[in-house]
């Protein structure tokens, strides 16, 4: 008797647990069923949302949606080309170069918040511009933007230094009324106008800024076609600015071709004024299982890009991609090469494997590191850990910029083991004086895997395991850390591009960019460093292509890196969605355009 | 009266307490934690750029200085902003502790009750198939990893290729008026809840079994049975009161872990915005506003628990009072 009164209970429980199976699949609160809403899924989190602090591309996504920048990329032009966005035309450079002046849109407006009068947005002008540049150079912002414009634009250096008071002007940013911005550079720097497409440099409101204090970063307000409604640690839901400018969307100019846009739907889309949505919402799903299940349940996130763990189960052929047909049947997918690369860096400054002041040494080390690099497998990692969808490259110059160099000998990603021994031994290098091998990463189950793998390839000319060392770091912090104080002699990371210029990878290799700057290699070469000077106030040209290439040439023939390989992403979205998803470079300027069918 | 000033005296004597945790915690955080520097530098950063940031973050003041800072915000509970999302911290708890609360509370209520029950009925059968059955069961529950239970329960109730009958992720749990749904809150936090009850059944069912196991044999308990008293008085008040103390030592010590803890897979994995999410993300990050809350809240509720419990035994055990005169 006393058992089945028990059995009844759990029932009863198992009864109130289940009670709420009619009401599943709810939609979403305040989700009317005339309104649009696309959830899109991200891989990482992003952390402030303060324009001047989106240095990671999750930041990015969500910063280049609420706020505005000057220029922006078209949605589907590849290679990637520039645009104006709240700039009415491509700026206007003098013959010099130095100087470029801007032109903004009129009649552009904030969104609503209390600290405008009213509390009504009010119209962007030219200071605003100079307002969010001078940001990034106040130090009590900590801003990690700076570096753009850093010893470029003539006394925004100066400003910092006599105070960053807001209120007193910077020579080189001039607003010549309340619609031109002039911008006056110490010497030519061609790379500016992709800077004014990045989420460092949106446009901020400087009272809004003022009143909430460095809580702007979580409550951002801008002038972009998205308002942040809520954002929290596990999404961001962000409304249609209902206030955003009326610009019907030109698919020809915006770079679509049939060939590569057709069939999804894009052609609806034309000569409608973004953005289409009512509600965008983006969810930050690291667990790849968690966000698979919610992208097939139909009902939840529209958008992944395919979770390693899934390729299996989508992919049908690899060479050339093809899709399982239950794949394709459900679901639109695209696919496309990062625009960055992975690669294994030493750091020269270290004396075991680097530069040594005795010449005989300097050599030994040399071959030391080439023969390392001949007994590193790119095929071998592409296969184990990028499902052989990568692309290996040789040098620093990536398959995604135009000054690539498809013809570039591939020597130097060939695993050739007999190579690696005969340098080894023509050099004196033998079991015995081998020095020990740091193997220096974020420290997690991948990078250990990765470690595995190198010490392998080490293993295959002779390296001793004994002196193959595996030295991770609790986070990317400690292990940056440990690179910027030049205690990691050999370390594994990825770049991801700013800017589709080939300047963007060669200035990690340029000699006054050493640490705790940007050449994490600590790499020093003097022709190196002239070239790239000398490059480095060039406009796009064949001339400068070629100094790009010797540059890249010089990195290889001195064995500083392993490099690399840019890895491929494969999209999926469900088939009401119209979009054609891209975030290497254009970040989420796509976004925007999205629409539901 | 008597448990006001027996609770005020409690209190006073948590403060050393107090001061303990938090001086070690925020040791460890100075000396041991992530240091945020240079996971928010620029790409091409100087070391002036360095110097100003460590600046920014404080780490260029002296230890006490620092420490004291904390005891300040501690007593104020204004914790000023987080480092990497730039929102007070305060309002970062406000919105994600009640979450973690509406989350992990009827999973923890049901594990425990349903945990008593099992126990009891395995007490009740001790050497027979329902305890073996039950005690069998408890071991595989233990067994299995909390993983595997999560993604599990994700695809057999909520995926498409399973039953499809929750969602697989999210917490909308307010209507369009924004007010708080019980429909809503309950088809989020079902199979959440059901994770949670598989994870905790099997430790707490053996927990319980072991404490009523022990009593079970005692004098009074044969004499309430030669007195001829009914299984159900000797079971759910006789033995049950007897074993409060410890139950109740179970179960109010996990409520700080509750509240401010929060379910990190539980929440990563349904994508719930609750507080094991940020205390997570705070120590991988050094977010170290984040994490002084975080540690000052936990030790504060631990001192009203340690107050709470004592409070509690008195009530079921009279003994425990009288030692304390």
């Amino acid at each position: 008797m006393a058992d089945t009164k028990y059995l009844l209970y759990l029932s009863l429980l198992v009864l109130l647990l289940s009670g709420c199976q009619e009401q599943q699949n709810t939609p979403e609160k305040n989700t009317a069923d005339t309104e649009k809403v696309y959830r899109h899924s991200i891989d990482g989190k992003p952390t402030s949302l303060d324009p001047i602090k989106a240095s990671s591309v999750y930041s990015n996504l969500l910063v280049v949606n609420i706020f505005d920048t000057l220029y922006s990329y078209q949605y589907l032009a590849r290679p990637f080309q520039l645009k104006p966005n709240l700039a009415t035309t491509m700026p206007q450079i003098s013959d010099d170069g130095l100087t470029y002046t801007i032109s903004i849109k009129k009649g552009v407006k904030f969104h609503p918040h209390p600290a405008f009068k009213d509390g009504v947005g009010r119209e962007i002008v030219a200071a605003d511009f100079i307002y969010s540049i001078k940001r990034s150079f106040d130090p009590k912002n900590r801003a990690s933007g700076a570096w753009l414009w850093q010893n470029k634009i003539i006394g925004l250096d100066d400003w910092k230094q006599a105070g960053a008071d807001y209120d007193k002007d910077v020579e080189g940013l001039k607003s010549l009324d309340d619609h031109t911005i002039q911008i006056s550079l110490l010497q030519p720097y061609p790379q500016l106008i992709y800077s004014l497409a990045m989420g460092f440099a949106a446009i901020t409101p400087r009272e809004v800024v003022e009143s909430l204090g460095a809580e702007f970063g979580s409550k951002p307000i801008g002038s972009g076609p998205f308002i942040l409604d809520q954002f929290n640690s596990e999404a961001a839901y962000l409304l249609r600015n209902p206030d955003f400018r009326q610009e019907p969307l030109d698919l020809t100019a915006e770079g679509y071709s049939a060939a590569r846009h057709e069939g999804y739907g894009l052609e609806a889309l034309a000569d409608r004024s973004p953005p289409f949505l009512d509600r965008l919402e983006v969810h930050f799903i690291n667990e790849s299982s968690s966000r698979w299940q919610s992208f097939t349940k139909g009902s939840e996130i529209h958008y992944t890009t395919v979770p390693k763990d899934k390729q299996n189960t989508v992919l049908l052929r690899k060479d050339p991609i093809e899709l399982h047909p239950k794949i394709t049947s459900e679901y639109h997918h695209s696919y496309g090469m990062e625009a960055g690369f992975v690669y294994h860096g030493f750091n020269m400054a270290d004396p075991v494997f680097g530069y040594h002041p005795d010449a005989a040494q300097n050599n030994k080390n040399k071959a030391l590191r080439c023969a390392i690099r001949s007994a590193h497998d790119w095929q071998q990692k592409n296969r184990a850990f990028y499902f052989g969808l990568g692309t290996i490259f040789p040098g620093i110059i990536p398959p995604a910029v135009p000054e690539y160099d498809a013809d570039l000998s591939t020597a130097s990603i060939e695993k050739d083991l007999m190579a690696a021994k005969k340098m080894l031994a023509d050099n004196g290098w033998q079991t015995q004086n081998l020095p020990e091998f740091e193997y220096h990463v974020t420290g997690s189950v991948l990078q250990k895997q990765f470690f595995e793998q190198m010490r392998g390839f080490l293993n295959q000319v002779g390296y001793p395991n004994q002196k193959i060392k595996y030295h991770p770091y609790p986070s990317f912090g400690n292990f940056n850390q440990a690179i910027k104080n030049r205690e990691a002699p050999f370390f594994f990371l990825g770049w991801t591009l700013d800017y589709p210029d080939a300047e963007n990878t060669l200035q990690l290799f340029y000699g006054p960019n050493q640490t705790p700057g940007s050449n994490n290699f600590n790499y020093q070469n003097p022709a190196f460093d002239a070239l790239f000077e000398q490059s480095s106030t060039m406009l796009p040209s064949a001339q400068r292509t070629a100094l790009y290439r010797q540059m890249n040439q010089m990195v290889i023939d001195d064995c500083v890196v392993i490099s690399g390989l840019s890895r491929k992403k494969i999209h999926l979205w469900h088939k009401n969605i119209i979009t054609f998803p891209d975030r290497e470079i254009v970040g989420g300027f796509h976004l925007r355009f999205v629409d539901v069918q | 009266m008597n448990s006001w000033w027996f609770a005020c005296r409690k209190l006073i004597g948590g403060i050393p307490l107090l001061f303990g945790v938090t001086l070690i915690s925020f040791t460890l955080m100075v000396y041991f934690g992530p240091d945020l520097t240079y996971e928010l530098l620029g790409k091409n950063p100087t070391a002036t750029a360095i110097a100003e940031v460590r600046h920014s973050l404080g780490y260029d003041q002296p230890f006490w200085h620092r420490y004291l800072m904390y005891v300040q915000q501690l007593i104020t509970l204004d914790f000023g902003l987080s480092m990497v999302k730039d929102q007070p911290v305060t309002e970062l708890l406000q919105g994600a502790i009640p979450v973690s609360i509406q989350l992990l509370l009827p999973g923890f209520i049901i594990g425990n009750i349903l945990a008593i029950l099992l126990a009891m009925k395995a007490v009740q059968n001790r050497g027979k198939w329902p305890d073996k059955t039950i005690m069998t069961f408890s071991v595989i529950g233990m067994s299995v990893s909390f993983l595997v239970i999560i993604i599990g329960c994700q695809l057999i109730f909520s995926s498409s290729y399973g039953l499809d009958l929750f969602p697989v992720r999210g917490w909308q749990v307010h209507d369009k008026n924004e007010q708080f749904s019980w429909l809503a809150y309950l088809n989020y936090v079902t199979v959440p809840t059901i994770a949670l009850v598989l994870i905790s059944l099997g430790y707490n069912t053996r927990f319980y079994r072991a404490v009523l196991a022990d009593e079970v044999n005692k004098d009074h308990i044969n004499t309430a049975r030669a007195f001829g008293h009914s299984d159900q008085k000797i079971y759910y008040q006789l033995l049950l009161k007897n074993t409060m103390v410890p139950i109740i030592t179970r179960t109010l010590f996990s409520i700080p872990m509750v509240i401010i803890s929060g379910s990190l897979l539980l929440e990563s994995y349904f994508g719930i915005p609750g507080v094991g999410l940020i205390t997570y993300e705070a120590i991988i990050a050094g977010d170290q506003p984040v994490l002084k809350a975080i540690v000052g809240l936990t030790a504060v509720l631990f001192v009203l628990v340690l107050i709470g419990a004592e409070i509690l035994y008195r009530l079921f055990d009279p003994r425990m009072g009288a030692t304390q005169k």
